[in-house]
C-alpha cells in the first residue's frame, strides 16, 4: 500500500477474442437485413395500341403545350385562349378541371426542341394530380 | 476364433456419424461461391443525368421483365450495352416483346436535357413494335429539400 504504482492489475491486458465470431456474425446479419438493392423507379404510362385512334370531343381535352424555353401554355377545349402557367401549377389545374369534367383528357404536346425534363415535370404534375388519361404528342406548328 | 465371434457380429471401429465439425467451412464456401457468382445487372449504366419527379413510383416488376432503353444527351440510343439507331428499335423490340408474351416493360432512361423529338421518335418506334407499357425512369424529387434519394 506504500507505492501505488507497483500494484499489479489482475485483469488481463488482452482483448477477449472468444466473442469475435459473434460480433462478426452480428455485423453480417445486420448488413444482410438492412441492405436494399436499388429498385427501378419512374413514371409509368400506357402507350396507345397501333392504329388505335379515338375521336375525342374537343370539350374534353386539356391542351398542355411545352415550349422549348420550358414555358407551358394551357389551352382548354375549343377556345383559342392561351394561358401561361408553371409546371407546378398543373397539378391544381388538373384537379380543378377533373372536378368540373370527369372525362377530361390531358394532351401533352411537347415542342421537338424542348428538353425532356420539361415534359417530365408536366407528366409529374399530372400524375401527382391523379391523372391517368394522358396523351403524349409532338407539338407541330 | 470360433465362428460366433467373427462374421456378422464384428463391430466396426469407424464412427457411424457424419463429421459435423467441417459443416461451417462448407457453409462458408457455398456462401462465398454464390456471393462471387451472383450477377445482379445485365447491362451497364450509361452516363446520363436523371430526370427528377415527385410522383416517382417503384416499379413492381421482375428484373428480367424490364428492358432498359438509354437515351443519351445527343439522342443516341443504347440497349443491352449496344448502340442502336432509331429505325432499328421496332425490328429489335418487336420479336422480344412477342417472345415475352407481352410482359416486357420498357424503361426509358433518358438524359434530362435530351431534346424531346428523340423521345417522341422512340415512342413511335415502340408503338409500332406493339409495346403498351412503358416507364419513364426518374429519380425521386422531394418538394422541400430537393434531396436525392
Amino acid at each position: 500500500m506504500a507505492v501505488l504504482n507497483n500494484k499489479k492489475s489482475k485483469v488481463s491486458d488482452e482483448i477477449p477474442s472468444a466473442s469475435m465470431a459473434d460480433i462478426a456474425f452480428l455485423l453480417l446479419i445486420f448488413f444482410l437485413v438492412t441492405t436494399v438493392f436499388p429498385k427501378d423507379s419512374g413514371l409509368a404510362i400506357v402507350l396507345p395500341e397501333e392504329s388505335e385512334t379515338v375521336e375525342v370531343n374537343q370539350k374534353n381535352i386539356l391542351h398542355i403545350i411545352i415550349q422549348p424555353t420550358g414555358v407551358v401554355d394551357l389551352k382548354r377545349g375549343e377556345s383559342s385562349q392561351v394561358q401561361h402557367v408553371r409546371p407546378n401549377d398543373i397539378e391544381s389545374i388538373w384537379r380543378q378541371g377533373v372536378a368540373e369534367n370527369p372525362n377530361l383528357i390531358a394532351a401533352v404536346k411537347t415542342h421537338p426542341d424542348a428538353s425532356y425534363k420539361f415534359m417530365i415535370d408536366v407528366l409529374d404534375a399530372l400524375q401527382l394530380g391523379g391523372a391517368t388519361r394522358i396523351s403524349l404528342q409532338l407539338f407541330e406548328g | 476364433m470360433g465362428i460366433r465371434q467373427g462374421g456378422f457380429q464384428r463391430k466396426s471401429k469407424a464412427s457411424d456419424e457424419i463429421p459435423s465439425s467441417s459443416m461451417a467451412d462448407i457453409a462458408f464456401l457455398l456462401l462465398i461461391f454464390f456471393m462471387v457468382t451472383t450477377v445482379f445487372q445485365s447491362d451497364k449504366d450509361r452516363p446520363i443525368e436523371w430526370a427528377q419527379a415527385e410522383a416517382t413510383k417503384k416499379i413492381d416488376e421482375k428484373k428480367k421483365d424490364i428492358l432498359n432503353i438509354w437515351v443519351e444527351r445527343d439522342g443516341s440510343v443504347y440497349m443491352n450495352d449496344r448502340l442502336y439507331t432509331m429505325e432499328e428499335i421496332t425490328p429489335v423490340i418487336g420479336p422480344m416483346y412477342a417472345a415475352s408474351d407481352r410482359h416486357l416493360l420498357i424503361s426509358i432512361r433518358a438524359d434530362r436535357e435530351v431534346a424531346y423529338q428523340h423521345i417522341d421518335q422512340l415512342q413511335k418506334q415502340l408503338v409500332a413494335a406493339g409495346v403498351v407499357r412503358i416507364v419513364f425512369a426518374t429519380e425521386l424529387e422531394r418538394r422541400m429539400t430537393r434531396e436525392r434519394r
